[in-house]
Order: C-alpha cells, then structure tokens, then sequence
C-alpha cells in the first residue's frame, strides 16, 4: 500500500515538473505568437491580452504584420541566405571537423592534447574582440560577403564539431575498428563504413547546433553584409525591419518574422531527427 | 628505436593523423590567426579604434588599468569640536567618512568597489576600474546558476525523449523551439514579457492574480536582475543541453540496461550505474562548451541590461564601440581567454577528456 | 569550387561596371519613408547628372549598431561608403574621417541653416557635417485629462508638472492601476543624457562640460533638480520609467497611461493615428523649466563626406542635394524636422505638422549635448554621466552633490578638464 502511494506521488511529481518545463519553454514562444496578430495598439492596452482584443474585448487579430514582412523582398531573400550560409558552413564544419575528431579520437600521434587546447582556444575570445582584425583578413581576400560570413562562422563551429564529435568517436569500442582492420579495411573505410553510421545520432546534433549558430550569428553577418546588401542573413534583415518613421519600433512585424523562420526550422529538425536518425542507426545495428 | 612492426603502424597511424588534422588547421589558420594575433599585441597597445591617433606600446598598462585594486583604511566620522567618534543616530553604528577622501587620485583613479570590516577596521576596496570587476563578477555569478540550471533542466528533457513516457514526442517538439528562436529576437521577446506595467506579460499575470499591483520593474530591481537574467538564458539554451545530452544518450547500447533490468535493477540504480558514468563525455562536452558560450554571454545582456549592468562581453563591446579604447578593450578580450581557459582545464581535467 | 569561380566572375563584372560611371554610396537610415525619400533624392540626382550612380544603403535603425558599423569603415579606411548619415553627437568624435565641406562650397547653404546645428557640426573651423533633420526634446500632454481636473494649460514648471500629476493621479489611478503621471527616458542609456540635461540646464545647472572645457556638472542646482527627479520615482513615474527607452515611454503613454511624457517630435504623427487611443486628446509644449529657462537637448541627423571617398567633391554635392531646401521640405511633411529656417513658415509644411510653427524657438534653441566640446571623449563622458544620473534617480545613491562630485573627477580622468567645484 505505501509503497503504491509512493510511486503515485511521484508520479504526479513527475508530471507537474513535465507541466512546469513545458510551459516555461513553450510560454515565450506563444508570446510571440500572440503578438505577431496584435497592432502596435493592440500590443500596448493594459492589461495586456493573451489573445489579441479589440478594445471591447472581442477576438481581432491582424495579419498586417505577416502581411508586410512577407511582401519584404530583403526578408525573403535572407531567408535563402541564411538557408545557404548555414548549410555549407555546417557541412564543412562537419567534414572538416569529423576527420580531425577521428584523428583525435581513435589514433595514436604526438601533440594530441596541444591540438584540443589549440582548436578550443580559437573560440575563447568573445566575437566583438575579434571583428576588426577578421574584417581586416575578409578586405584583404576580396572575397564576397556569402563567403566571407561561410568562412568566419568557422570560428566557432570547426571547433565545436571537433570536439563534440572526438568524444563520440573515442565512445566506439576499439574492437570494431580492430575487426574492420583485421578485415583488410583502410583506415578511411573503416571511418566511412563503420564509425559514420555508429556515431550518426551525434554527427546528426553537431550538425544541427552547428546550424543553428551560424543561423543565429548577428554581428559577422552584419559587418560583412554591410555593402552587399543583397546577401544580408535573416537576423539582419530583422534588425532592419523599422517602423513608419524613426524610432518606432515595428514590435509585432519582428514578432512575425521570428516565428516565420522558427516553425520550419523546428519541422526541418523534427523531420531530420526521425527520418535519418533513425535509418542510419537501424541500419548500423544490423550491419 | 628498432622498426618493429608496431612501430611502423604507430608511424603510419601518425602520418594519416596529421593529414586529417590539417584541413581543420589551414582553416583556422586562416581565419584565426590574424585576428587572434592582432587581439594579443593590440592588448599591450594604448590603439584608438577607427583613428589615425599614433599607437604607442604601453607595456601591461592596459591590464593593470583594468584590475588594479587598492585596500585602504576609512577613519571613522569625528566631532569637530569633542573629537567624538560620531555614531548613526538609529543603528548606532559607526559612521565613516567618505571614500573618495582616502583613495588615491593621481596618477591613476581609485574608485570605490566595496568596503568591509576587518578586525574593528574598516576598509575600502578601491579598483581603477570597478566596472570591469563588477561585470567579471555578474558574469561568474551568472555562468555559474545559469549552466547549473541548464543542465539540470537538459538532462531532464534529455531523459524524458529518450524514454517511453507518454510525453514524448511533445517534449521532443518543444525542446527545439526556444532553441531554434533567433538571437537577437528572442531576448526582445523575453524584454516584451518582462515590461513594467500590465502591458507586459509577468506584470499582468502577477495583478491578475492578485500578487502585486503589476508595476514591478523586473529590468531594474538589483534584486530581480540577476534571477531574471538567468531564467532568460537557460530558456534558450537548455534544449541546447538537452541536443548534446540526448545524442550521448543515444549512443548509449541498449543492451547494457536489458542485461541490467534482467538483474532486477531499478531505473534509479539504472541511472547512476549506467546512464550517468556513459553520459560523462557528452556531459563534459556539453559543459564546457555552455560554459564557455555563458562566459561570453552578449546579447541578452546587451538588450536587457544595456548600461546597467555589464556581462565581461557586453563590457568589452562598450569599451570598442563607445569609447573606441581598442587596446584596453583587446586587454578585456585576453582577460576573458584567460578566465575561459582556465575554466575549460578545470573541466577538461575533471572529466579526464584528454585521456586517451 | 565552382563557387568560388562564380564569386571571381562576379567581382570582376561588378568592379567593371564601377568604373564604367562614378558611384556615389550614402549610408543612410533603414526606415521606410526616410529610406524612400532618400532614394527619391538620390535618383533626382541621378537624372540630373547623368553617368552618376547614387547608391543609398540601409543601416540599423539602432544608433549603436549604426555606429559600429560605421567605425569597422573607417577602421580599414573604406571607400565603399562616401555620404555617411551621422548623429548630432558623433561630428566631434568622428571628425578626422570627414572632409571639410567649406572646401567644396558649403558656404553657399550654410547660412540657411540652424546656426545651433551649424557650430556643433564645425570642428576646429571645419565644417564636417551638413545639417539634414534636427530633433528636439517636448513635452507631451493630454489636454483632454488636464480639462477635466481644471487646469487650464500645460505646466510651465517641474514643479506645476508634479502637482498637476499628483491630481490627476488621484482621480484616474481609481479606474485604471496603470496610470501613471509623467514618463520620460529613464533606462541607463543615451537617452537618460538627453532628459537630465534638460532638466539641470533648465534649473541653472549647466551643461555638463562647458565650452571652455570646464566640468561644470557638480554644482547644487544640477543636484537639486535630480533628487526632485528620484522622488517622482514610483510617485508619479512608474519605477520601470529606470528601464524606459523612447518607445516605452510611448507605449506607456500612446496606451493611455500617462498625463505627460517626454520624448522627440516623432511620438505626435504616432499618437494621432487612426487606432490610437489618444487620437487628438492630447498637445505638445515647450519643456517645463526649474530655475532657469525650459531647454530642450538636440537631437537629429547630418550628413558628412568621408575622408577616404574616391571623389569627395562629388560626394559633397550629393550630400549638399539632399539636405537642399526642396528634400527637406519632402521630409518636413512626414515630421522630419527640417534644419532649414524658412520651412518653418512654409504654409504646407505647417498644414502637415502644426506644431512646427509654435515650437520653432524650441528647435532653434535647443541646447546641445556637450559632445563637441569633449570630443573626443563624447561618448565615455555621457556614459559616465548618464549612469551616475541613474544612481540618483534610482535611489541608489542618496546624495546627489557627491554623486555628481564624483562625476566630475571621473570626467576630469578622462578628458584632462578642469572640474570647477562651488
């Protein structure tokens, strides 16, 4: 009997903490979802509402601000943007960076631990420090503002990959690679048969977080996107969204911007997850 | 050395080692060095940002502006005329006088930091630049609750996905929202939420329910600073947490908890026998890289705090951008390695990462 | 690779076309009407000389980003940028990247011009910036709430603001928890410099530094008006007005919930839209005054040539074009002040806006920040200035003299000025 009101109370606990997580991460997120129908009035009656309201009260939202950041040709255009700078900077981080994980995770070589110190140490500096003298390295290459944001994102996700990909390689039980040797392997089939598909699940996150932070990136992108405006990424792109006139903040359109660009990724993931994460790892434990 | 055979594997393995090392270096090279380079020379320099002002060595000036403290002893308040030790009339304790009159002006500017009693004294902390320390201070404190929290709330969505429990595929779900919220948008909308006035989501909630009249002033309270602060950052990047943690769960054989649930082990036993010991490299991972990500922490200080109250980061964007001090600045920059570095070695050797 | 192939060929086409026929590039502000209107000009231009491009780039709305953008270019001497759309307190700092204008003809417009704006534009005899659009601090007041408790007109005075706030405080604050009597620019920010400058030049207490680069800011009447202002605190501002920028101290008072506000010309088109809430309930006015006369702190924006430009003199005559009577009249008529005098008494300009034609001694006396006199400390002196002005207000410090004493030895430690002591 006391042992059964034990488990029920913790159960129940267990629910109210899943309620309690569930509500404080997805709460914001309808914040802003709730704005972006609201008008400037609308945003700011007293008290504020949870569904956007007319000043009797009845149910009105607007959809003026999906409206017109939808008909912005530079949103739509950061959009693709973003979707290109993100992709090919993770792809070369993760490529990049798995073949050093590897090295670093299952061989043998001198300087091991200099190497992790060095790659980590290149993201230690916080980003404001290092901007001069990066734009100075970009003016000097000429290169163009996609490449210029693909090449200095690499700052902080080259590392990243390497070292979150060297634990999840050094995880894989040595015997599997011995075997593959033993097999006649190379080492780099061993690396693309046998230790791609164990460690898919974490290449898959790496390269999602990886994603994520360059999608995110607001102070390279701005700088380097300065002149070609037309290679501005989305964060920019909201910076710039103004109001009618100087100083007035367009709350609700960077409301709708935001959750615009957020829903996709968040299905993209989901289906990404699912979809490969699921096949590759099926497919490792039968081989 | 004899060419034994597994001397010549070691070699080969060697050689392919460095050649795999090497794209990831040209990159960095490439990138990182210059600007990294310029950040250490320019940190002995007195350089003025964006100005053709010429830049001259100044040795570690810049590094002893930036933590140069001073201790000294504050007189208590005396009666002119008696000589009385003057007390406050309602607590009756000891009044002292002004700070500003025992700190050193010249050459440099002491500011008071803090004051404390040490042995029926009374001393001053006077620093050359109490703002700095102040925001070298905000940011431990705040690296320090933040990635705790953080982490426990990651593990715990991490476990929740992992598992069977109904609630699933809708933590699944909403774990990758906050996350996949812009940057620069989503400490806006958590200013939107904390506004003063019912306008504002917290404020309206709290009057709603009775609790307050809904004037609180989240952003400029000195007690709800912080705290604030900090529900902020974990909001977003607990899910990140929650990536890394999930994908080392996930690498976790299946196996190992049937042949432990076989010896009647319970899920909690499961947890600290299995889970956690397997988990401790992503957990190490995931730790250092949020810590180090926290320490830099720029954006929602810069939105929420602006001026009132600096993160290491937010200061050193100041430094550049307001006051264009380019050599002090750099001088942050090297601080902020530094405090990073050591950090990461703590948790590098803490977690034996760099153990093969 | 074949990436990069196609970027070579792209910047190859493109330094083609540059050559081809002079391009002029102005960063200018991103906002809808003021970018549309600086396109119009620039295409005017255009038409009017042929073989000239006119390039208008948005930068952020958000002067801090603005700036650090600005100063990457100027930090590896950019030429990709000519006309830059400078804040009236950057001439003085940014002084040595700009031309001087008098040396390609600036002469001929400089006397139309606010004389004001025109000597915080002129470094060391230089003039490095052309007047564009000026901004000066008013007083928002809701005529319709001050009738119905009786008074008759807005205050002259802090103190008849107080007083005023207080009764009508006691009668709204019944129906409507939110009401507040007066918000202004309290966050620890630029904007706070703006307000409490007004304030203390508007009790005799000066401007800071002054223009014989004396540190004049620790003196009783400054002091006075900055603890009346921390006892408004949580009595007739809301204690958030410590974290308020311009648009929340508008969103505040376009709600309903403020009697006054301070803040730019920008919140009257705003308030009197067609949803607003306050629709023609309420008026502006000069400033309220302590001792002294009302002052209101300058504000707006110039246009300067870059030093490291390719052809300068054709960049000045753009600049020149688009701060000409003709486009500010344009942007006037959405509320943009022009900084030209006559278009003070345009019948069109004044039809648009009405407040221009009573405010006009407003925006020809505003005060300006001391930002060419401490240049090029201008920044790191209001940062020092507006965050001791928060600790007072706030209450975090409870003397106000010794707070501003102690401000004007750290000024002293960072410009090398002389503080003057009562």
């Amino acid at each position: 009997m006391r042992r059964q009101t034990k488990k029920k109370i913790n159960k129940v606990l267990f629910w109210v903490v899943v309620v309690f997580v569930f509500i404080y991460l997805v709460f914001p997120f309808y914040w802003a979802l709730n704005s972006s129908f609201k008008t400037e009035n609308q945003l700011m009656m007293t008290p504020a509402t949870f569904v956007p309201r007319d000043a009797e009260g009845n149910f009105a939202p607007t959809f003026e601000n999906y409206k017109s950041v939808l008909t912005n040709p530079t949103f739509m255009r950061a959009i693709l943007n973003s979707t290109i700078v993100g992709g090919v900077t993770t792809l070369i981080a993760l490529v990049i960076g798995s073949f050093s994980a590897f090295a670093l995770g299952k061989l043998r070589f001198k300087g091991k631990k200099l190497f992790l110190y060095l790659v980590l140490s290149m993201t230690m500096f916080p980003q404001v420090t290092v901007l001069a003298g990066l734009y100075a390295v970009i003016n000097t290459l000429g290169i163009s503002a996609m490449l210029s944001m693909i090449l200095s994102y690499m700052i902080f996700t080259l590392p990243f990959t390497t070292w979150v990909l060297t634990t999840f390689f050094k995880e894989l039980p040595v015997e599997i690679m011995q075997s593959a040797q033993v097999d006649g392997a190379t080492a780099f089939q061993t690396f693309y048969y046998i230790l791609m598909p164990l460690t898919a699940p974490a290449m898959v996150t790496t390269g999602l977080l990886a994603f994520i932070a360059a999608w995110n990136e607001y102070l390279f992108a701005l700088t380097f996107t300065s002149i070609e405006t037309q290679a501005r990424t989305i964060p920019v792109a909201i910076s710039l969204f103004t109001g009618k006139i100087a100083r007035q903040e367009p709350f609700g359109e960077i409301m709708a911007g935001a959750i615009l660009v957020t829903i996709p990724i968040v299905i993209l993931v989901l289906v990404f997850q699912r979809r490969i994460v699921a096949g590759l790892t099926a497919g490792a434990v039968k081989g | 050395m004899g060419k034994t055979p597994t001397g010549n594997i070691l070699k080969q393995e060697q050689s392919l080692a460095y050649k795999l090392l090497l794209p990831t270096l040209i990159v960095l090279a490439l990138v990182a060095i210059y600007p990294l380079g310029q950040v250490i020379v320019t940190s002995f320099t007195n350089r003025v940002f964006a100005s053709d002002q010429e830049t001259k060595f100044v040795g570690f000036d810049n590094y002893a502006q930036l933590l140069g403290v001073t201790f000294k002893e504050l007189e208590p308040k005396k009666d002119k005329e008696t000589g009385e030790i003057i007390r406050n009339e309602e607590t009756g304790e000891i009044e002292y006088e002004r700070a500003i009159m025992v700190l050193p002006r010249t050459p440099n500017r002491y500011k008071e930091l803090f004051q404390f009693n040490w042995f029926g004294k009374r001393i001053v902390v006077g620093a050359r630049d109490p703002e700095f320390l102040g925001a070298v201070g905000n940011t431990l404190v705040f690296t320090f609750f933040s990635v705790l929290l953080e982490t426990i709330i990651g593990l715990f969505l991490a476990l929740v996905v992992n598992s069977n429990f109904k609630a699933k595929g809708l933590m699944r779900t909403t774990m990758l929202i906050p996350w996949a919220v812009i940057t620069v948008v989503s400490a806006r909308i958590w200013q939107w939420m904390l506004q003063p006035g019912t306008a504002g989501f917290f404020n309206m909630i709290m009057y709603r329910l009775g609790l307050s009249d809904g004037q609180a002033s989240f952003l400029t309270n000195s007690a709800l600073q912080m705290p604030t602060m900090v529900m902020v950052d974990v909001w977003k990047t607990a899910p990140y947490m929650a990536l890394l943690l999930l994908a080392g769960l996930q690498m976790i054989p299946k196996e190992l908890y049937e042949a432990s649930e076989v010896d009647g082990a319970g899920k909690i036993r499961q947890f600290f026998q299995i889970t956690l010991p397997l988990l401790r490299p992503s957990l190490a991972v995931a730790l250092i890289f949020r810590t180090l990500d926290a320490l830099r922490v720029f954006d929602v200080f810069q939105v929420l705090m602006s001026s009132k109250m600096y993160s290491m980061a937010s200061y050193n964007y100041f430094q550049l951008i307001q006051n264009r001090a380019m050599g002090l600045s750099s001088a942050v920059g090297m601080i902020i390695f530094v405090i990073i570095m050591i950090f990461s070695i703590i948790y590098i050797r803490a977690f034996g990462v760099d153990q093969t | 690779m074949k990436k990069v192939l196609l970027t070579v060929l792209l910047v190859a086409l493109l330094s083609v076309a540059l050559f081809a026929e002079k391009t002029i590039t102005v960063a200018a502000g991103a906002v809808g009407i003021e970018l549309e209107l600086a396109r119009q000009a620039a295409a005017e231009f255009e038409a009017l000389f042929p073989g000239v491009k006119v390039n208008v780039l948005d930068t952020p709305d958000m002067v801090q980003d603005r700036l650090g953008l600005y100063l990457q270019f100027f930090e590896a001497q950019s030429d990709r940028v000519d006309v830059y759309q400078v804040d009236v307190i950057w001439p003085g700092d940014l002084a040595q990247h700009f031309v001087d204008l008098y040396e390609y003809g600036a002469n001929d417009y400089v006397p139309n011009h606010f004389p004001a704006i025109v000597e915080n534009n002129t470094v060391d005899g230089r003039l490095v910036a052309i007047p564009w659009f000026t901004d000066a601090g008013v007083l928002y007041y809701r005529q319709d709430l001050l009738e119905k408790y009786g008074f008759d007109g807005p205050p002259e005075t802090w103190d008849e603001l107080e007083e005023m706030a207080h009764v009508v405080m006691a009668g709204e604050k019944k129906n409507n928890p939110d009401f507040w009597g007066f918000v202004f620019q309290g966050n620890a920010y630029e904007g706070l410099t703006c307000d409490a400058l007004e304030w203390i030049a508007s009790n005799n207490g000066g401007t800071i530094v002054n223009r014989d680069q004396e540190i004049t800011i620790a003196n009783q009447n400054a002091a006075e008006i900055l603890e009346q202002v921390a006892g408004w605190i949580g009595d007739i501002c809301p204690e958030g007005v410590l974290a308020m920028d311009e648009e929340g101290a508008r969103k505040v008072w376009q709600a309903g919930n403020a009697l006054f506000m301070r803040n730019w010309p920008y919140a009257y088109a705003l308030g009197n839209a067609d949803d607003s809430a306050i629709k023609g309930k309420f008026d502006v006015a000069v400033l309220p005054h302590g001792k002294g006369e009302s002052a209101a702190t300058l504000g707006g924006w110039q246009l300067a040539v870059s030093k490291y430009s390719k052809d300068p003199a054709l960049a000045a005559q753009v600049a020149f074009f688009m701060a000409n009577y003709d486009h500010q009249k344009a942007r006037a008529m959405e509320s943009y002040n022009p900084t030209i005098k006559t278009l003070y008494q345009d019948p069109e300009v004044l039809e648009a806006v009405p407040f221009f034609g009573s405010l006009y001694d407003v925006f020809t006396n505003a005060v300006a920040r001391p930002s060419t006199a401490s240049a090029p400390n201008y920044n790191e002196v209001s940062t020092l200035f507006f965050k001791a002005v928060h600790q007072i207000i706030s209450g975090q410090s409870n003397d106000a003299l010794a707070t501003l004493e102690e401000l004007a030895l750290d000024i002293a430690a960072v410009t090398g000025f002389e503080p003057v002591f009562e």
